[in-house]
């Protein structure tokens, strides 16, 4: 169903904007000022042009670091993307069970982001999880060992966040109507043929938004990393926002800013492939209404 | 009925992967629970490890928490206060209108939604520091709008376009104008919407440290900072675990509430 043209709609989206021109818009606009500047103080400032970019886009550490949140996010996806639409799958279905389920899952959700590197620390510490990986055998040191830093950081993020996607997958499962499955099961269709055909199709758009949240956040991973090895050993778990962090408390504005408005640039990309990807799938899906509707005809 | 005929398999085995899934989220947090419970300091009256509820006791005597409490809730629902009203009538017109710009505006806020707030505290906190917001509540409170209307736009407009167009079209002839359509009868029918847009609200702005952290530079530190600030030379390790599962309770008792409806928030899947 085609909605209604009416440009009046704006009035409505227009309180919304106000406020995120407040807090958004005019401090993007800032830091892209200051990108140009050098800047000693508020009064005190020169402009250097394209100077800052041509230095952060031209040094090996922006690039390693780059490198390092894109593998990082690669690995967070492949991991929790799959994990997360397995175990919304195998949610116990209608019961009070799934609240318990919900519930309980949901806890490292709430747990504030610089608390949960102070509680992995704890876990991974020899008197936990440290422990039992040695008492099996593994030396397990995480503050020392490069390998061993990006499992914990790894492992932690995949503890924080997986809940998220399944709770967004279970949301989109839960709309697809039993005759579906009905329908699946009078042509003994296997397991896979239910998920590949029924229930991936039907959770495309959700998944998307899934895919979405977890690539920007885990792309820009700052607290939790930061404050379980400082980005350590070495530059190894350097993601980054941290660099950007480093600059910012380090009082370097230009820099800062420079590396701000280049994060930006990159989220609008990756944004806009996204709406441009979603755009492209509900024609499709619009197309195949159509054309089932088309055969269903007589 | 029909019997399902191909998926065969057996009942106990679905409650395996939830079960082991669960025990992974539970199992980190359980020295913290443990911790929370007993003693921890030396030279305190009771000998280190010994089973008691001082830990928690000691959080209603801590006046930094007491206040750290306080401030988190009142950002977090000055938060709520902020992005609902405006959340709803830009939900409405996402749902019901097609408009100029709407597709560009509609990337707009899904790139706020996606910007680290790390990308933003420097010009935030000039800005803030302009119009003498720092170190109160209301700044925290403004400053998550960024993340949380753009999340709140995004459930609302699920839940009004599972609403039919029919029942706006009647009211319309029925002679209610827009406001008084809005206050009768959209909200009413947007209840559960609005709960849990407002639970995402909380979520995210309960979470954050990174605004909260600059935007309080002497007073109005939230929960978070007040746990980071018991770390010192002779830290109470008992009462920063108390303080952490302190922290997880609000959250948790809300879930409960809106288990129910969360499921819905996300159907923009099938409506758009």
């Amino acid at each position: 169903m085609a909605k209604a043209l009416d440009n009046r709609a704006w009035l409505l989206v227009l309180p919304a904007l106000v406020i995120l021109a407040f807090v958004a818009i005019i401090p993007l606009l800032t830091t892209v000022n200051y990108s140009f500047h050098d800047i000693f103080s508020q009064d005190y400032k020169f402009w250097v042009g394209a100077e800052w970019y041509r230095e952060i886009l031209g040094s090996a550490r922006f690039w390693g670091s780059f490198g390092r949140s894109l593998l990082f996010s690669t690995i967070i996806l492949l991991i929790e993307i799959p994990l997360g639409i397995y175990i919304a799958i195998q949610m116990p279905k209608r019961s009070l069970w799934v609240a318990v389920c919900l519930v309980m899952m949901s806890l490292p959700l709430l747990v504030p982001w610089n608390i949960i590197p102070m509680i992995w620390k704890t876990f991974i510490s020899p008197a936990y999880l440290g422990g039992a990986f040695s008492a099996i055998g593994i030396d397990f040191n995480w503050k020392a060992e490069v390998i061993d830093t990006w499992f914990a950081i790894v492992l932690m993020d995949v503890w924080h966040w997986t809940s998220l996607v399944v709770l967004l997958c279970y949301s989109g499962l839960t709309t697809i109507p039993a005759a579906y499955y009905n329908a699946a099961a009078i042509d003994r269709a296997s397991r896979w043929a239910v998920l590949r055909y029924i229930e991936l199709p039907k959770l495309s758009s959700v998944l998307m938004m899934a895919i979405l949240l977890r690539f920007m956040d885990s792309f820009m991973i700052y607290t939790e990393a930061f404050r379980l090895n400082a980005g350590g050993p070495g530059y190894s778990t350097t993601f980054m926002a941290m660099e950007l962090g480093e600059d910012i408390f380090a009082f370097n504005y230009g820099p800062a800013a420079a590396r701000s408005v280049i994060c930006f640039i990159i989220i609008l990309t990756v944004s806009w492939l996204f709406k441009t990807a979603l755009a492209i799938q509900q024609a499709d899906s619009v197309s195949s209404t159509l054309s089932s509707t088309a055969e269903a005809r007589p | 009925m029909i019997v399902p005929l191909g998926r065969r398999s057996p009942i106990h085995f679905r409650w395996l992967a939830p079960s082991l899934y669960i025990a992974f989220m539970l199992l980190p947090l359980l020295p913290v629970i443990y911790i929370s419970f007993h003693s921890t300091l030396r030279g305190s009256d009771l000998p280190v490890g010994t089973f008691t509820l001082s830990n928690y006791l000691h959080i209603a005597q801590n006046e930094d928490l007491v206040a750290a409490i306080f401030s988190s809730v009142s950002y977090v629902l000055f938060n709520i206060l902020i992005t609902i009203p405006v959340a709803l009538p830009a939900a409405y017109a996402f749902s019901r209108y097609s408009f100029v710009g709407d597709k560009h505006l509609f990337l707009g806020f899904l790139a706020l939604r996606m910007t680290p707030p790390v990308v933003m505290i420097f010009p935030v906190f000039q800005v803030f520091s302009a119009v003498g917001l720092i170190n109160t509540p209301l700044a925290i409170a403004l400053a998550h709008c960024l993340f949380n209307i753009p999340i709140a736009i995004w459930v609302l407009e699920g839940f009004i376009s599972s609403i039919p167009r029919e029942i706006d079209e009647t009211a319309f002839i029925d002679g209610y104008s827009f406001p008084r359509f809005f206050m009768r009868k959209l909200i009413p029918l947007m209840a559960p919407g609005i709960a849990v847009a407002a639970f995402f609200c909380f979520l995210f702005s309960w979470v954050e440290v990174v605004f909260a952290r600059i935007l309080t530079v002497t007073s109005g530190k939230p929960i978070s900072m007040a746990i980071s600030a018991l770390f010192s030379f002779k830290t109470d390790v008992g009462l920063v675990m108390a303080m952490t599962v302190f922290s997880i309770v609000p959250g948790a008792l809300l879930i409960y509430f809106v288990r129910n409806h969360i499921a819905k928030g996300f159907m923009i899947a099938q409506v758009k």
